[in-house]
């Protein structure tokens, strides 16, 4: 590979690789919402509510990203209106992965002893104080190492939103490639660039979580 | 409305075609998985240095690179190394490859999970390594291993939607191909839904039958993957 092509490749693929991080972060602070809600729901929502959040959950467990990502893309524009492929990923992304977010975040809270629940009971506090101030602080520790993996792999996801046309990293590499071949170098530096952004996360969730790998 | 349902009617030979496809690669990568998997995860906790460089250097390209770049560079950057793949062979190959990686962290982490002195007591009752392998540690392995294994065989079922990438005609290909027939986004994108729902409940339904019966005592795999964080208990990560 000449340095002319490497130079330019890394250029298109750099400004592919912002795209890819700014997705992951918007997508990553979605999810993370949207699990904890469904978490907290399905552990102490009312009736109704907990069954629509299993609903999500067993949902979204069984289908794949890819059928979200065109179901939102497709479907926005059937009824009329436009979506642009940044939000539709951000969201599709959002949702699948917080799918995912609400069973970490909902094994963290069940693994709080229920007697604590009874304790702070007889000690006056109120459920949602309870929750807020006993519960979700234990939880956070529980959780986070298996939270940063799902991060992990929703970083890995974003290479999907390429598929409905977003021009993040993967869509990048795919360009070069379509305009000068050489698939090899091309994707290996792609690759390279998806592992620098891995790997710490990665170590860091092996460092941390000796447990999570037989969930 | 209702037309639009009949219209798709007449494709419903292909979506048939199309599950049946994707429950192939899912079942061939599967195997590829399991093998590749048991070996990476031997050769990692093999005595000799260079095996185990090979393994973990495998395990970690494969976990923080996305599948989709590994299904590209098998089908379109293994022809210009002169070895042209079909859709079909590539993504058995790189779904195999990829989910492997996975499948021997947790062989590793699962014969991790066997307490170190049952494997001394055996030996000690004069039972030879081989033997200690596969009647003490085996076993108790790949009951702890099992709904880890499940998980893996549905993030596969569901990861054959990538293939559509390389043209494959699987479930997610044909659905776009009809799509863009039809034009009937919602009414298409609905029937893969379904159908992968379908697929994937019917997999994981046949995993929790066969843990109930192969595994003394029965394991249950719903209430294991509801308190998994309670039910791997500390001891067993102690050693």
């Amino acid at each position: 590979m000449s340095t002319e092509l490497l130079t330019t490749s890394l250029s298109i693929l750099l400004h592919g690789l912002v795209a890819t991080l700014l997705l992951s972060a918007a997508s990553i602070v979605g999810g993370t919402l949207i699990g904890l809600l469904a978490a907290v729901l399905r552990s102490f929502g009312p009736w109704g509510s907990a069954r629509v959040a299993k609903l999500y959950t067993e949902l979204f467990r069984g289908t794949p990203v890819l059928i979200t990502l065109m179901f939102i893309y497709f479907g926005v524009s059937y009824f009329g209106y436009a979506i642009d492929v940044f939000a539709a990923g951000v969201v599709g992304l959002s949702v699948y992965q917080g799918a995912y977010i609400a069973e970490v975040f909902r094994s963290g809270i069940e693994a709080v002893p229920e007697g604590q629940w009874e304790v702070s009971q007889i000690l006056g506090l109120g459920k949602t104080q309870t929750f807020f101030s006993v519960v979700l602080p234990q939880t956070g520790k529980i959780v986070l190492p298996p939270l940063i993996g799902q991060y992990l792999s929703l970083i890995k996801d974003t290479s999907i939103v390429s598929m409905i046309g977003l021009s993040e990293l993967m869509h990048g590499g795919q360009a070069i490639v379509d305009r000068v071949g050489k698939p090899v170098e091309i994707y290996g530096l792609v690759a390279v660039l998806y592992f620098v952004v891995c790997f710490p996360l990665s170590q860091w969730v092996r460092h941390h979580d000796r447990r999570s790998l037989l969930s | 409305m209702s037309y639009q349902w009949l219209t798709l009617w007449g494709y419903v030979p292909e979506f048939f075609q199309a599950a049946w496809l994707t429950l192939q690669i899912t079942l061939l990568a599967f195997c590829v998985a399991q093998i590749l998997g048991l070996l990476t995860a031997l050769a990692g906790a093999s005595h000799l240095a260079p095996l185990r460089v090979v393994a973990r250097s495998y395990i970690e390209l494969i976990r923080n690179t996305p599948v989709l770049l590994q299904i590209f560079i098998v089908f379109f950057g293994l022809p210009s190394l002169g070895l042209n793949l079909s859709a079909y062979t590539a993504g058995v190959i790189a779904l195999g490859v990829n989910v492997g990686a996975y499948m021997a962290e947790v062989f590793r982490a699962g014969i991790q999970s066997v307490p170190r002195g049952q494997i001394e007591a055996a030996g000690i009752l004069g039972l030879g390594r081989a033997q200690i392998f596969i009647e003490v540690v085996l076993p108790q392995a790949a009951r702890a291993v099992y709904p880890a294994i499940v998980n893996n065989l549905i993030q596969l079922l569901l990861g054959t939607s990538l293939l559509s990438a390389i043209a494959l005609p699987e479930l997610t290909g044909t659905a776009t191909v009809i799509n863009a027939r039809t034009l009937l986004y919602i009414q298409t994108f609905s029937i893969t839904l379904i159908a992968y729902l379908v697929l994937s409940n019917c997999l994981s339904w046949i995993a929790e039958q066969i843990g109930a019966r192969v595994f003394q005592p029965p394991l249950m795999l719903k209430q294991h993957t509801r308190k998994r964080l309670l039910l791997i208990p500390r001891q067993a990560n102690r050693n």
